[in-house]
């Protein structure tokens, strides 16, 4: 038994010297201390020694064991010590991750439905081409409007449905009110729509595609202050607690009454400059909705209220970042992208 | 549409010693917006945007009535002055009056049409008053009765003409709509040929007026002429605006018929035309008045709940105050204890048809300023989001990976369509396009992507963008399908490049993922040899590889451009994989390569599943190293795995990762004719 011992020390140590690397230590341990390593047949070994042999060959094998670990130890202390390091330039460049860019136009709808998540609307989803019942007919647009001209907004090439009539692009996010409406049935509603939009019109200030955003919100108890205090919410929110906003009368066909929403102008703090008007910047449109458009939707124009408020995403960022002209949004330059 | 009112004509009408911008502040705290305040030598002029409900605003005196309301509300010092002559006798001045024969073929055309002649009138300028507001407010100063027309127009709202009486024929004056192929020539020297059922008047046997837009030339007010028809009418709104738009040809007066324009305003309108006349061109009243009366202003009594306001405004509005603004506004009023029932004035009686709209009336005078404001109070909905939700936070995931967002128009030219190969009756196509390149709505994203790497290639070698858009395809007897997709290009990238990013992605759905060759190939956009279907939970999701040269050529691209179109609507209905706990082996394992050559064709998938099957052992399986050597032999390929074995019962013995390994060799060499390097 003696020889043993001495031989499963010895194989050991050259198992421990000739480890160059931590892992090769770990494979030593494994075969030394493992189901069949040297270790373990040597210890199952004792049960096979006459009973009184044992207690001094227990001892002489835990002696075994503890040099064995001490040798490792020490080992793996020589293989992780520390080297000293050179001296470097410190201000030299260094290696960077590669990190890609969220267009202008996600970040500002992350920006805003964080915002609005936090008084509890939720994002929904609906069709970019639609129905000109959702688009027009059900928010209170009479036939001749001009919204619904072929000069403003695109028509699909499609039959017309007896019921919801023509296939449009969808000119604004109001389509997805009645949709709302219709998916919620019973109020409270708090929604947000956001999509990409179409107009047939292209300039410094407009491009024939661009993203709308939308909100709806339905209750019992829902009035023009309400409005107000949401608005209030979003543009400390937004902007900065140093922007205030303010309603002004306004005419939309499917919200009664209507308003236009500004905000004092970040260039001159409300005082009025060159690009603003008299201080205040506009944002977008709101209004209580029309109790036409709560009907069109079967929602009870008698039992509930509600408001709703919608602007261009491209404007909110023309006036954060000064961009001159909105259809660099949409040329993909990448030394535009990579701006933001 | 805006208007510009010159502040000192609009103070002849609003009495108040109020500032220029005093009163625009409170217009466009309360009323029409102040756009801009123009400042002249002499005065200030407002650049006022009325909105299309407010065709009776479209006036410096309808701005006038406005101001007034708004002022008083506020206890400023405020009078409104109407304009002299609006309720002016029209009786004739001479014993002989002119004769004047209308017929109106179809009185739809038409809701009311009065006229009256003028006689010893005295063609000569206008006076400097009328001409510089003329000038300010952005029209051209012509002769004095023609200047009374839009003169009157600037100051009521209602558009007007005069013909020189003795030049139409037969002192007969024919309305009806236009016949296909009829052409008149207006004062403005053009030949306009008109479309069929344009409100026209013919004389005898000629067209002289083309209603509501602009006068014949033939008709015209010349520096001769004695005896003049003034002509004061309300058209068909929606015909003025169809004719407009089909011509291009949208006037002053135009712009205000197609609004409409208040039926009980026309007689006072022409008194006022007539008063002028007298005063600054000497006419005498030469005929009797022609007021041929189709339609009356509707109007009807709207009862408004107190309550009703108050819910609206989140405020107590003082009842007295309501009825007082409705007053200033024109309407009539009268209350009872719950209620004020409101009678609007005929100028309002379109726009203001229901309590709500008297809502809107008063709260706006109340000033929407005074409302307090408070964060809506009531329950937050239950339920999910839409998958746009997600989308926000998938997008932030691909930008860490190093791509860069783009958002690209969903509408492409016919060019940018053929290229993607997908059959015209899947396509969706505009009815009214702006251009020939925005014509279709895109079936896929990637034409465009790749577009944007082609108008970029200068720039940089190794672009990466990616989209998140909606794509189209046509259905029958309903809306296109518009799935949300998911669209990458690489420029100067390989398959696996692509595909490795493609696993990542799913890694940060959560979802598992599969690539199959497609065997029966349907996409035109990729290459065949380097491209492969997407699955996620047995579903095809989309595709992955390199695209058709047939692409990267029409945009003249050097290099290759790795792509993928994933269809996030369809993987966003899959589940997402539930992770659960599993215990992590308290025994290290043991890791061993294994290196075998064989066939090029076989898929390093089924190598790796055969090697998984074989053995319990065996827990993670990597290829490490996949290599053609033309010293393999022809068609071989050596492909290294590290395998890793491990046990939950404590490390593998050295026998039994040897029994493992010989199956796993015995397995390779029976399934694939493998043969193991050793």
């Amino acid at each position: 038994m003696d020889t043993q011992i001495k031989k499963v020390l010895e194989l050991a140590r050259a198992k421990i010297n000739s480890a160059k690397v931590v892992k090769d230590l770990d494979q030593a341990y494994i075969e030394i201390f493992g189901k069949d390593g040297l270790m373990t047949v040597l210890t199952k070994q004792l049960s096979n020694l006459p009973q009184k042999d044992r207690p001094k060959t227990g001892t002489l094998i835990n002696q075994l064991k503890k040099e064995i670990e001490e040798r490792l130890k020490k080992k793996r202390s020589s293989l992780t010590a520390r080297r000293s390091l050179p001296s470097i330039d410190i201000t030299a460049p260094g290696k960077k991750q590669e990190i890609g860019h969220l267009h202008l136009v996600s970040q500002a709808i992350e920006e805003t439905v964080k915002i609005f998540s936090r008084l509890g609307f939720s994002l929904q989803s609906y069709p970019e081409v639609d129905w000109d019942w959702y688009a027009f007919g059900s928010l209170n647009m009479p036939k001749n409007h001009p919204a619904r001209d072929d000069w403003e907004t695109f028509f699909v090439k499609s039959e017309i449905n007896p019921k919801y009539g023509s296939q449009v692009l969808t000119p604004h996010t109001s389509n997805g009110q009645v949709r709302e409406m219709e998916r919620v049935k019973i109020p409270p509603v708090r929604m947000l729509n956001i999509s990409r939009c179409y107009r047939r019109q292209i300039d410094v200030s407009h491009t024939p595609m661009f993203h709308q955003f939308e909100g709806l919100l339905i209750d019992e108890d829902v009035s023009i202050s309400h409005l107000k205090g949401t608005f209030d919410y979003f543009t400390t929110n937004f902007f900065g607690p140093s922007r205030t906003t303010r309603l002004r009368p306004h005419h939309f066909r499917f919200t009664e009454p209507s308003f236009e929403v500004d905000v004092t102008c970040g260039v001159c703090q409300g005082l009025g400059c060159r690009l603003c008007k008299a201080g205040w910047l506009e944002l977008g449109g709101a209004g209580m909705v029309h109790p036409k458009v709560l009907s069109a939707g079967e929602i009870d124009p008698t039992r509930y209220k509600g408001f709703a408020f919608g602007w261009g995403i491209e404007r909110t960022i023309a006036m954060k970042t000064n961009i001159p002209d909105i259809r660099f949004f949409y040329q993909n330059d990448i030394r535009f992208l990579e701006q933001f | 549409m805006n208007i510009r009112v010159p502040v000192s004509w609009l103070r002849e009408y609003l009495k108040t010693d109020l500032a220029a911008k005093t009163i625009a502040n409170y217009l466009s705290a309360s009323g029409p917006s102040v756009e801009r305040i123009q400042k002249s030598a002499t005065d200030y002029i407002f650049d006022i945007e009325v909105t299309g409900n407010r065709p009776d605003a479209l006036s410096v005196f309808g701005i006038a009535r406005e101001a007034n309301a708004i002022l008083t509300n506020e206890n400023q010092n405020s009078q409104l002055v109407a304009p002299s002559g609006l309720k002016l006798e029209l009786e004739p001045d001479i014993s002989n009056p002119l004769n004047l024969e209308v017929i109106i073929k179809n009185h739809s055309l038409c809701p009311r049409f009065a006229a009256i002649c003028l006689d010893n009138v005295k063609i000569a300028p206008s006076p400097a008053f009328i001409r510089n507001r003329l000038s300010a407010s952005g029209i051209r100063a012509i002769n004095n009765i023609v200047d009374i027309t839009n003169y009157v127009m600037l100051e009521l709202g209602q558009p007007m003409h005069t013909f020189d009486y003795d030049k139409i024929k037969k002192a007969r004056m024919v309305l009806r709509e236009s016949k296909d192929g009829e052409k008149i020539r207006t004062l403005d020297g053009k030949t306009r040929k008109l479309p069929k059922d344009t409100i026209v008047i013919e004389d005898e046997n000629r067209l002289i007026d083309l209603c509501g837009i602009m006068g014949g030339q033939n008709s015209e007010i010349s520096r001769r002429t004695k005896r003049v028809v003034l002509f004061v009418q309300a058209y068909d709104s929606t015909r003025v605006k169809k004719t407009a738009q089909l011509l291009a040809f949208r006037t002053e007066a135009a712009a205000r018929f197609e609004k409409g324009v208040d039926l009980e305003g026309i007689i006072p309108a022409l008194s006022r035309a007539v008063y002028l006349a007298q005063k600054t061109a000497s006419a005498k009243i030469a005929s009797e008045l022609t007021d041929i009366v189709h339609a009356e202003t509707k109007r009807e009594i709207i009862t408004l709940n107190m309550t009703k306001l108050n819910d609206y405004c989140g405020t107590e509005i003082p009842k007295d105050q309501a009825a007082k603004i409705l007053g200033l506004l024109g309407f009539g009023t009268k209350i009872t204890p719950q209620t004020i029932a409101a009678t609007p004035p005929g100028w309002r009686a379109n726009d203001v048809q229901n309590d709500v709209d008297l809502i809107e009336e008063i709260a706006r005078i109340y000033g929407y300023w005074r409302l307090p404001a408070k964060l809506p109070s009531g329950q937050i909905p239950q339920g999910a989001e839409s998958e746009l939700a997600k989308v926000i936070e998938l997008k932030k995931a691909i930008k860490y990976l190093g791509l860069t967002e783009i958002i690209s128009y969903s509408i492409i030219s016919e060019d940018f369509l053929k290229l993607t190969g997908v059959k015209m009756e899947d396509t969706v196509e505009l009815a009214n396009p702006l251009t020939s390149d925005w014509q279709f709505m895109r079936p896929t994203i990637l034409v465009s992507l790749t577009d944007i790497i082609a108008k970029n290639q200068n720039l940089a070698s190794e672009i990466k963008i990616f989209e998140v858009a909606k794509t189209y395809l046509s259905q029958e007897n309903d809306l296109p399908k518009q799935d949300l997709m998911l669209g990458i290009t690489l420029q100067n990238a390989d398959f696996y490049g692509i595909k490795g990013l493609v696993e990542n992605i799913f890694g940060v759905l959560q979802r598992d993922v599969k690539f199959e060759k497609l065997s029966n190939y349907s996409s035109e956009l990729f290459d065949k040899s380097q491209s492969a279907r997407v699955k996620t939970a047995n579903t095809e999701v989309g595709t992955v590889g390199i695209l058709n040269s047939k692409i990267t050529d029409y945009f003249q691209i050097e290099g290759q451009i790795a792509a993928c179109e994933l269809n996030l609507s369809i993987i966003y209905g899959l589940s997402a994989i539930q992770r659960s706990y599993q215990p992590i082996p308290k025994y290290p394992p043991r890791v061993e390569d294994i290196s075998a050559i064989f066939s090029k064709k076989v898929p390093v998938t089924d190598i790796i599943s055969e090697v998984k099957r074989s053995n319990e052992l065996v827990k993670k399986i990597e290829v490490v190293d996949i290599f053609l050597g033309q010293n393999l032999g022809e068609g071989k390929k050596s492909v290294t795995l590290r395998l890793t074995y491990q046990n939950q019962a404590g490390t593998p013995t050295a026998t039994e990762v040897k029994q493992a390994k010989d199956k796993i060799i015995d397995v390779l060499s029976k399934s694939f004719a493998a043969i193991v390097r050793r």
